[in-house]
């Protein structure tokens, strides 16, 4: 049984090659995730001469696709694409990436309590009154979340008043029910890596309302998990990165930028044996990474207080991806699904991810919040062994036995820290909010965080990308 | 598959209960709405009206220009108002298909579900 991912997927040949030297270029990209690859492409599409640096030796950022020992393709990141997300879908169209149905076909496994149940629809209904109290939160949710201005959600009425609160304080002061608070919480948990509390509730709120709504969030079908890539959800990326051929630079972490009113110095260490710091000059930067990691380049002059602050209140979420690969997906044969909700364990929310044909079953584990920060020191195979106690659990001693086990620990990954998203803490959003896209002299900033429709998402990074591109056009025809 | 009497039935009982509810009390402020129901099988229309917090009677045929339309066979609309069917459950499954803005149907679809959870 291996615990690693054992791609990497064979990767294409559109990065550049040959010997790295100092360049000069209109547009430097930083990052060659979705909101990287995005920009690149409008920049590029304008003609102006654009390079995209990224740290790892693939693109696609918190989109990651792998084909493990058995032959099953995995994603690690990112991997659905719901109703409302038309930037990806368009991508997906052009670039032949097919999608097929999430697996919802059967029952849910809820563990409450100590207790298994199994229940159809959206919400366990062991308790109703649980339940029904959940629905109305959510409810309260998404109707409060619909008057928050996309665009400056620190216009919202009473921002400050819920900038100072965060989910978990208004759900303990709102809903009564235990049982409804950790169906919640449950949700929350898989859509941002962390515990309600540590989530401004102005910025949860701004975060519903950019994708349509809690319950939209946590729906499959009819909702933002309704439908996944047969190939994995990195091959859009893949698709933009053979467009922009020779444009994208992989192993190339910047470590520094200098910037001023001409443009910007990036100093790029390349990690490979004999590999020299190479300089990229630009009249023109986007900087396509979180917020967090953006401040782990070394900046001068140092970044505005109000921007470089902004970062330190934007962490990253706590996320495991735990793949569990059968032979078949077994617990279909028992009316399931796949899916659970659960108070206990370190998996708490599972999806069938098994590949449309079902040539392999491939049950899909997040490890969040509290529960992953607790594992963060155990090993890989400690890590593996919890989360199969938990799948047994749930779906019985079939589980037990996997061909395989592959794990993605968000956090320990060198260039993203966390996942699946940036959280922003109480007080950013009333405090600092403007300086997420405010360009600092020629530095232009793009990432699903920066996103106003599908923040979080894999459309959002794109639309972000765009944007930023957008910025960058008419800094440069002035 | 269930004739319009038989939803009539139905709906009406299901209206008393709706109609006592105090947590659907409170989800339905500020919501005055027009419904369609289309039953995909006999094709046969109702109207529902919402307004001031309450569900008005069922109204034979497709009244008025709807907020929202809501499809299903006639036996889940028969089953769904005696409380016998999750409508998260078909709405999941594509059977129920609800068309309005996507704050009416946001609203309807967590509505159905307290209804059903709640009797």
């Amino acid at each position: 049984m291996s615990t690693e991912p054992t791609g990497p997927a064979a990767w294409p040949e559109f990065g550049y090659r040959g010997p790295v030297q100092d360049r000069d270029c209109e547009a430097l990209i930083i990052g060659a995730g979705y909101a990287g690859l995005s920009a690149a492409r409008e920049l590029t599409r304008a003609g102006i001469d654009v390079l995209v640096l990224e740290a790892r030796d693939r693109v696609g950022g918190r989109v990651w696709t792998t084909t493990t020992a058995t032959g099953a393709t995995v994603d690690h990141g990112g991997q659905w694409i719901g109703p409302g997300q038309d930037r990806l879908q368009k991508l997906a169209d052009e670039s032949g990436a097919e999608t097929f149905p999430t697996f919802t076909t059967g029952e849910a496994v809820e563990w409450r309590d100590g207790n298994r149940a199994t229940y159809a629809g959206l919400i366990p209904t062991s308790d109703t009154t649980a339940a029904a109290d959940g629905i109305e939160a959510i409810f309260e949710l998404d109707l409060a979340s619909a008057h928050i201005p996309l665009e400056a959600p620190w216009d919202a009425p009473e921002a400050r008043l819920r900038d100072e609160q965060t989910l978990g304080s208004w759900l303990a002061a709102t809903v009564t029910s235990a049982g409804a608070r950790n169906i919640i919480t449950a949700a929350v948990k898989s859509i941002f890596g962390t515990e309600p509390g540590e989530l401004s509730l102005l910025f949860t709120l701004f975060y519903l309302h950019s994708g349509g709504g809690l319950m939209n969030l946590a729906r499959t079908t009819n909702g933002a998990q309704e439908r996944r890539f047969a190939g994995g959800a990195q091959q859009c990326a893949l698709y933009l990165a053979h467009e922009l051929a020779g444009r994208v630079l992989l192993s190339s972490p910047v470590s520094s930028v200098a910037y001023g009113p001409d443009g910007v110095t990036a100093i790029v260490d390349r990690p490979e044996p004999g590999g020299h710091p190479v300089r990229v000059r630009a009249r023109r930067c986007i900087v396509a990474m979180p917020p967090a990691l953006s401040v782990r380049l070394d900046w001068t002059p140092p970044l505005p207080g109000r921007r470089d602050q902004l970062s330190m209140r934007a962490p990253m979420g706590s996320v495991t991806k735990i793949h569990a690969v059968y032979d078949r997906p077994f617990w279909r044969d028992h009316g399931l699904n796949g899916q659970v909700v659960s108070d206990q364990g370190a998996v708490r929310v599972s999806f069938d991810d098994s590949p449309p044909e079902a040539s392999h079953g491939i049950l899909l584990g997040f490890i969040a919040g509290d529960e992953c920060r607790a594992l963060d020191s155990a090993t890989p195979a400690v890590r593996a062994e919890v989360a199969l106690a938990d799948f047994v659990r749930y779906f019985g001693p079939q589980a037990a036995h996997p061909l395989e086990l592959v794990e993605q620990h968000w956090p320990a990954e060198r260039y993203t820290r966390g996942g699946p998203v940036a959280v922003f803490s109480p007080g950013l959003l009333t405090g600092f909010g403007p300086a997420l896209r405010d360009p600092v002299g020629p530095v232009h900033w793009a990432g699903t965080e920066t996103a106003t429709v599908w923040c979080g998402y894999i459309d959002g990074a794109l639309s972000s990308g765009v944007r930023a591109a957008a910025e960058v056009l008419a800094a440069l025809s002035h | 598959m269930a004739d319009r009497d038989e939803i009539a039935e139905a709906y009406a009982d299901w209206r008393v209960r709706c109609n006592e509810n105090d947590r659907l009390r409170r989800m339905l402020r500020g919501w005055d709405r027009v419904v369609h129901l289309v039953a995909t099988d006999t094709g046969d229309r109702f109207t529902v009206e919402v307004r001031d917090q309450m569900l008005a009677e069922l109204a034979d045929g497709a009244e008025a220009v709807p907020d929202l339309v809501v499809t299903a066979t006639s036996e889940d609309f028969a089953d769904l108002f005696w409380g016998d069917l999750n409508p998260s459950e078909k709405y999941m499954s594509g059977e129920i298909t609800l068309a309005g803005a996507q704050e009416d149907v946001m609203r309807l679809d967590a509505m159905s579900m307290v209804a059903f959870l709640d009797q």
